[in-house]
């Protein structure tokens, strides 16, 4: 028998191979994960990973979990998994990583600005910081305004740049 | 899971009903306009707000469930009409009228975020922590109703008068929004739902007449009266039995079904 002890570290990294499945971006960047707990079962290990929901009762978290599940329980080692969804602490758009911000403007999604600064980015970077404004996410013109407060899925709304004639969404400030 | 008294578990589980009950029906009326809106960014905003109710309606569910033994669907769709603890504003048909669609969401809305703000201290965690999560989704849908009441009260004489119109109907029920459920003084006694009714009504009829000012309208809100059993209590208007039998056609097919 192969005894075999798995590490958080590699749950981790695979917990960082799965997407959001509406949005460009890791479960692990858009800040889901809170914890991730290692305990000894036989000669294999139990997992249990604490996630937050973005959206309370949003669909994707039925398809997040079974990906956990699925992907976290394929380790060499692991013999269950649970994952547990709570509410506190709330999740909240400032946990969302610099890379993950990245990738969502990148596809055309922003996200709000924790300092109320403008979090411009390669092309996209600005000089100017107005409060409140949205920099457009293709050209980081601030000529941007909102065009619906709800949009395609209940975590974002819609934007118009008046710059570059494009639509793009804008996440909302939870 | 913490401990709740035992005397106390049926009055507490009506009152999480109360909240998902009011969501569960005003998100369903709303769902009516996913197609109709006035507007191409109505249809969106009302499509989304119905997924709003209705997804804090079976966290509500979920977490009464938990007490009470009953699955988020069966509290749902499998309850006899007088076990619903819904207020009148939440049954009654906009018959697809958009100025008494959004009048009904002034009044809901302004009191959900009052009556969150008060769940939001409950002595019992699993309750707060949630209703802090969906305070905050709610700012949103405060903010859309709060500044339509603006634009259609200041559009044209058509607008005014026609928003006007279905805020006077509607506000002779909307107290009915403050009755409270059995036991209601032992759950604020017991810190399970801390504040005062009282305080929460001045609260809520400040804030409403406030937007309507600012949106030159007026409403007439008359204090609710204790002897009046209604919705909270389980005496419904017609309205809660036609709209269930629509809502639950499906699931009376077959109750155990997993989906």
């Amino acid at each position: 028998m192969v005894n075999r002890v798995i590490d958080r570290r590699s749950i981790m990294d695979v917990l960082r191979t799965i997407p959001d499945p509406e949005m460009p971006i890791s479960i692990v960047d858009l800040g889901l994960i809170e914890s991730v707990e290692v305990a000894p079962s036989g000669d294999q290990s139990a997992v249990r990973v604490v996630a937050l929901p973005t959206f309370v009762g949003c669909p994707a978290l039925d398809m997040i979990r079974r990906d956990i599940e699925d992907r976290v329980g394929a380790l060499l080692g692991v013999r269950s998994v649970e994952v547990q969804w709570v509410n506190e602490p709330p999740w909240s758009v400032d946990r969302i990583s610099a890379a993950g911000r990245e990738s969502l403007r990148a596809h055309g999604v922003t996200v709000p600005d924790p300092g109320g600064q403008l979090a411009g980015s390669g092309a996209a970077t600005v000089a100017l910081t107005v409060a409140g404004a949205v920099p457009c996410p293709f050209c980081g013109s601030i000529m941007t305004r909102q065009d619906s407060p709800f949009g395609p899925t209940r975590c974002r709304m819609i934007y118009y740049c008046d710059a570059c004639r494009n639509s793009f969404e804008h996440l909302k400030r939870v | 899971m913490p401990d709740l008294p035992e005397h106390l578990t049926k009055p507490f589980v009506n009152l999480l009903l109360a909240a998902a009950d009011d969501k569960l029906f005003l998100g369903h009326r709303n769902s009516e306009w996913t197609g109709l809106g006035p507007i191409l960014e109505e249809d969106i905003a009302f499509s989304a707000l119905a997924q709003d109710e209705m997804a804090h309606a079976s966290a509500l569910y979920e977490l009464a469930g938990t007490l009470d033994g009953r699955s988020a669907d069966q509290l749902a769709f499998g309850r006899k009409g007088a076990e619903y603890r819904c207020a009148a504003i939440v049954e009654v048909p906009d018959e697809f009228d958009w100025a008494t669609a959004m009048a009904r969401r002034l009044f809901c809305n302004h009191f959900d975020v009052l009556r969150l703000e008060r769940f939001s201290h409950s002595a019992y965690k699993p309750l707060s922590h949630l209703a802090r999560r969906l305070a905050a989704e709610q700012q949103a849908h405060v903010q859309h109703v709060d500044d339509w009441m603006v634009r259609l009260g200041t559009g044209t004489p058509e607008s005014h008068r026609r928003i006007q119109q279905a805020i006077a109907a509607l506000a002779r029920i909307a107290p009915q929004l403050f009755e409270p459920v059995e036991s209601q003084d032992q759950l604020v006694a017991a810190g399970l739902y801390p504040g005062r009714d009282q305080e929460m009504y001045g609260q809520w009829c400040r804030e409403i007449e406030h937007v309507l000012g600012r949106a030159h309208l007026s409403a007439h809100l008359d204090a609710f009266n204790p002897e009046d059993r209604g919705g909270r209590r389980g005496v419904h208007t017609v309205h809660l039995a036609a709209m269930l039998d629509e809502m639950c056609e499906v699931y009376r097919l077959e109750p155990d079904a997993a989906w």
